[in-house]
C-alpha cells in the first residue's frame, strides 16, 4: 500500500499538482489514524493533505480514479460481453457445473490447469486483475510514454502472463471434454466462451495499458494547453479558447492585484505626522512610543482608452478591456471608448452591466456607433478631438487598441498630437508586428512620432506586460 | 477527541451543524494529527461557522483572530503595557531612590537598577493577544484565525513561525511553549493565493456551495418551524439562482436569512410577489437583482413544472440517492 501511495504521489506531481514530502508524510500519518473501508474517507484523506489549491481538485478526482478504481469495473465490462455471447438457455454457472462433472469423469479437476487459464474459465475477475498487474509491472508498461508504445507493452504483458499458452490449455480441455461426452451444443458454447475470453482478456491488457498511459501523461496536455494560451495569437482563437483564455486573464489579474498592494504598502509610509502622534501618545504621558506617519497618497493614474472594434482586432480589445476592468480600482477613473469610423463613448456600459456582458455590448458598437464600416482612424481620432479632447488632463494615460489600417483614408495625425500633448502618456497597442507598421494601408508610421509608447501586442503575455508597466 | 470519522459527523450536528463526510474526515485528521487546517471556500458557507461549532463539540475555548491589512504582531501576539509600567515607574519613583542610594558611581546605580529589570519585563505587565492567550490558555483551546488572506504576506510569514512549533518567543521572558495544542483553523475567501509554505504545514478544506439535499437538512435544522415544501422549494430555486452569472452568488447564510424573512412574513409559498419583495435579502448588487428578476419567471416556472413532476409520482423519494451524493461532494 505504500509504494502505491508513493506511486500516486509521484503521478499527482508529474500532473503539475506541488505535493512536498511534508505533505506526503502527513498523508501517510493520516492514514494511520484512519480505516481504509470508506473509500470517500480515503479519497478526502490524501486530499486535504496532499493537495491544497482549489483549482487542483478536479484534476486529482480525475487522477484518483485512474488510479484507485475503474480498471475492476473495466474487466466485469468485457469479461461480462464474453459470458452474454453465450446461447440463450445456457449460463457460465450451469455449463461451469458440468465441465466440473465431465472432469471428475477424466479423473481430473481444474487444478490441472495454469493459474490464468483457470482465473479465465471460472471469470475470477480480482485474481486476472492481479495476474495483469503483475505480468504488467514485469513488462515495464510504468514507463509508457506516449501512444506509439501501447501495443509494444500490450503485447509484452500479454507474452509475459502467457494468455496464448493459457488459450492452448482451454481448447485443449475443450477437446478433451468432447471426448469425455459433454453435448455437442455445450462443446459448440464453450469453444466460443473460450475465444470470448481470450479477446476479453486481450482487451483488458490493452485497456489496462492505455490507463497507464493516460495516468502518465495526464494533465501533461492541460497544462501544455494553458501556457501555449499566454503565447497564443489573438487572432487564431477558438469559442473555447476565448473562454479559456477569459480565466487565464482573471487569473492575471488578480495576480497584479497582489503585487500592487505590495508596491503600495512599500509606497505608504511618508513624513511623520506630528499631530496624530501626539494624540496617540498621550496615555503614555506625551512620550512618543508610537510613531504615526501620514499616509502618502499614491497617484493613481486616470484611463482613457480608445478601441477599435472592427473585427481584425477585437480580441484584443476584448481581452484588453476585461484586464482594465478587472483592476478597475486601481485606477481613478476609466472612460472607454469604441470606434470602427464612428467613435462612440460606452463608459456608461461598463457601470451598468456585469463586465463579460458589457465587453460583449461594447464590441458590438455599444448602440453608439456602427461597426459595419470600414476603419478610419483619422475620422475617429478627429470625432474624439472635437467632443471628448477635455477628458484629457496631465494625469491622464490614453491607452489606443488598433492595428491602423485605415484604409487609405487621411491619418489626421494632428489630433493625435494634440492629444498627446494634453495627456501624461499615449500608449498605443498594436496586434501587427513592427515590421509591417507603415506598410500596404497601414498608417501606423505617421501615428508613432505621437505616442510614448508604442508596442506590438498580439497575445497575453504582452498585453501583462503593458498593464503591469501602465500601472508602476 | 473523537475516535472516528461518523463520530466527528454526529457530533458536529447535534450542535446543529450539518456536514458532509468531507467535512468530517479533515476535522477528524486536524484533532489527530494536531495539524492546522485552512479552511477556504466562497463567503457565506460556513466556514467561521465550521470552526465555532467545533470549538463547542470539543468542548473547547473559542480564541479569535479576525485579520485584516496592517494587522501586526503587536495586535495578534502581545504587547508591553507601556502605560502601565510608565505608572508603576511614578509610584515607585521613591523606591528607586532608595535603591541608588549609597551608590558611589552612576555605574554603580544603573547596575542595580538592572537588577530589578525582570519586574517591570514580567507577565505583568504583558498585554496577550489572541496568538499568545491560544499558546498559555491552562485549558486546550481552539484557535481561530478568521480570513487570513486579508493579513499582509509579511503577518503570514509570522504566523508560519508560531503555528509550526506552537511556542512563542518573548525576547524578555524567553520561549513560551504551548502547554496542549490548540486546535487552529484559518479562514480564506482567497482574496490573495496564500503562500506554498502556509499550505504545506495545513490540511487543507475547500467547502463549496452545499448540495440541494444538504441545503435542505441544514434548513430543517436551523429553520425548523419553516414547512418543508417551502424549504424545498426554497433551496431549489436558490440552486438555480447560483447556476446564474451573478456577481455574488447567495450562499447558506442568504438561504437561512431568506427562509427566515419568509417566516416573518408569514409567506406559506413562493410565488412572483412574494420573491420580488425579498430578493433584497438574498442578492447585494444591484446588477444581480436585476438580472434574476429578468429571469424571474424562468426561475419560478421551472419549479412549477418540477412540482407537476412531483405530483404525477408521488411515491420517489431521492433522499437516498441523496445522502450518497452528498458524501460524494
Amino acid at each position: 500500500m505504500q509504494k502505491k501511495i508513493l506511486e500516486f504521489t509521484n503521478i499527482l506531481r508529474k500532473s503539475g499538482i506541488r505535493v512536498s514530502t511534508a505533505e506526503s508524510i502527513d498523508a501517510f500519518k493520516a492514514l494511520e489514524v484512519l480505516s481504509f473501508d470508506d473509500r470517500e474517507v480515503f479519497k478526502d484523506a490524501l486530499r486535504t493533505t496532499m493537495v491544497k489549491r482549489g483549482e487542483e481538485v478536479e484534476t486529482y478526482d480525475q487522477l484518483f480514479d485512474l488510479f484507485w478504481s475503474g480498471f475492476y469495473d473495466n474487466l466485469r465490462e468485457s469479461f461480462g460481453e464474453a459470458a452474454n455471447g453465450l446461447p440463450p438457455g445456457m449460463d457460465l454457472e450451469r455449463l461451469l457445473q458440468q465441465i466440473t462433472e465431465a472432469l471428475k469423469n477424466l479423473k481430473g479437476d481444474f487444478g490441472d490447469l495454469s493459474e490464468l487459464a483457470r482465473a479465465l474459465l471460472t471469470a475470477d475477475l480480482s485474481m486476472i486483475e492481479q495476474l495483469i498487474r503483475a505480468a504488467a509491472e514485469q513488462a515495464g508498461t510504468g514507463r509508457i510514454e506516449n501512444f506509439l508504445q501501447v501495443g509494444f507493452f500490450s503485447r509484452r504483458t500479454l507474452d509475459q502472463m502467457d494468455l496464448d499458452g493459457a488459450g492452448g490449455e482451454l481448447r485443449d480441455l475443450a477437446s478433451r471434454l468432447e471426448e469425455a461426452g459433454l453435448s455437442a451444443e455445450e462443446i459448440q458454447a464453450l469453444r466460443k466462451l473460450i475465444e470470448g475470453l481470450m479477446e476479453a482478456a486481450r482487451k483488458s491488457v490493452r485497456a489496462y495499458t492505455e490507463r497507464e498511459l493516460q495516468k502518465q501523461n495526464h494533465d501533461y496536455m492541460e497544462k501544455f494547453r494553458r501556457e501555449t494560451l499566454l503565447e497564443k495569437s489573438f487572432y487564431h482563437l477558438t469559442e473555447e479558447e476565448i473562454r479559456k483564455m477569459r480565466e487565464v486573464v482573471e487569473r492575471l489579474a488578480q495576480k497584479i492585484k497582489n503585487i500592487m498592494s505590495i508596491r503600495r504598502r512599500r509606497l505608504r509610509k511618508g513624513k511623520l505626522d506630528l499631530r496624530q502622534t501626539l494624540r496617540r501618545n498621550m496615555p503614555h504621558g506625551g512620550v512618543p512610543f508610537d510613531l504615526i506617519f501620514k499616509h502618502r497618497k499614491k497617484d493613481r493614474p486616470k484611463l482613457v482608452i480608445l478601441c477599435d472594434v472592427s473585427s481584425s482586432v477585437a480580441n484584443v480589445s476584448r481581452f484588453m478591456l476585461q484586464f482594465v476592468y478587472s483592476l478597475q480600482e486601481a485606477f481613478t477613473k476609466i472612460r472607454a471608448f469604441v470606434f470602427v469610423a464612428e467613435l462612440g463613448e460606452v463608459t456608461r456600459i461598463f457601470q451598468e452591466k456585469d463586465i463579460n456582458e458589457a465587453i460583449e455590448e461594447a464590441l458590438e458598437g455599444g448602440d453608439v456607433i456602427n461597426v459595419y464600416t470600414r476603419s478610419n482612424f483619422g475620422y475617429a481620432f478627429h470625432y474624439f478631438w472635437q467632443n471628448y479632447l477635455s477628458a484629457i488632463d496631465k494625469r491622464t494615460t490614453v491607452l489606443i487598441l488598433g492595428d491602423a489600417r485605415n484604409n487609405y483614408n487621411d491619418p489626421r495625425a494632428w489630433c493625435l498630437r494634440d492629444i498627446h500633448n494634453k495627456a501624461k502618456n499615449v500608449v498605443w497597442l498594436n496586434p501587427e508586428s513592427p515590421s509591417a507598421w507603415g506598410f500596404g494601408d497601414s498608417v501606423m508610421n505617421k501615428y508613432v512620432p505621437y505616442t510614448d509608447v508604442a508596442d506590438e501586442c498580439r497575445n497575453l503575455r504582452q498585453l501583462t506586460a503593458v498593464i503591469d508597466r501602465l500601472l508602476l | 477527541m473523537f475516535d472516528s470519522v461518523e463520530k466527528v459527523q454526529q457530533s458536529l450536528a447535534d450542535q446543529d451543524f450539518i456536514c458532509d463526510k468531507k467535512i468530517a474526515t479533515v476535522v477528524f485528521l486536524a484533532a489527530k494529527l494536531e495539524k492546522p487546517v485552512l479552511v477556504e471556500g466562497p463567503a457565506g458557507v460556513g466556514k467561521t461557522e465550521l470552526a465555532k461549532t467545533v470549538a463547542a463539540a470539543t468542548g473547547r475555548n473559542l480564541i479569535r483572530l479576525q485579520c485584516y491589512e496592517g494587522l501586526d504582531e503587536a495586535k495578534a501576539l502581545y504587547e508591553w503595557e507601556y502605560s502601565k509600567q510608565l505608572l508603576y515607574t511614578q509610584i515607585l519613583k521613591e523606591k528607586f531612590t532608595g535603591l541608588m542610594d549609597g551608590a558611589s558611581t552612576i555605574r554603580e546605580a544603573a547596575r542595580r537598577i538592572g537588577e530589578e529589570d525582570s519586574v517591570f519585563f514580567s507577565d505583568n505587565f504583558i498585554v496577550a493577544r489572541p496568538l499568545l492567550q491560544a499558546i498559555t490558555a491552562d485549558e486546550p483551546t481552539l484557535l481561530l484565525v478568521d480570513e487570513v488572506d486579508k493579513s499582509d504576506p509579511e503577518f503570514e510569514a509570522f504566523l508560519l513561525e508560531v503555528l509550526s512549533d506552537f511556542q512563542v518567543t518573548v525576547p524578555e521572558i524567553g520561549t513560551i511553549v504551548a502547554k496542549s495544542r490548540p486546535l487552529v483553523f484559518l479562514t480564506s475567501n482567497n482574496a490573495r493565493e496564500m503562500s506554498d509554505a502556509l499550505k504545506r504545514r495545513c490540511l487543507h478544506l475547500y467547502i463549496d456551495y452545499p448540495t440541494e439535499e444538504l441545503e435542505v437538512r441544514i434548513l430543517e435544522t436551523k429553520v425548523p418551524e419553516a414547512a418543508k415544501q417551502l424549504i424545498e422549494d426554497l433551496v431549489g430555486m436558490m440552486h438555480r439562482l447560483r447556476q446564474l452569472d451573478l456577481k455574488k452568488a447567495p450562499s447558506i447564510s442568504e438561504t437561512l436569512d431568506w427562509a427566515r424573512a419568509l417566516l416573518a412574513l408569514n409567506a406559506s409559498e413562493l410565488n412572483e410577489d412574494v420573491v420580488n419583495q425579498t430578493f433584497s435579502v438574498i442578492l447585494k448588487y444591484e446588477g444581480d437583482v436585476r438580472k434574476a428578476e429578468s429571469e424571474l419567471s424562468k426561475l419560478l416556472q421551472k419549479k412549477q413544472g418540477e412540482a407537476a413532476a412531483q405530483a404525477a409520482t408521488p411515491s420517489q423519494t431521492p433522499s437516498a440517492t441523496a445522502v450518497k451524493k452528498g458524501a460524494l461532494h
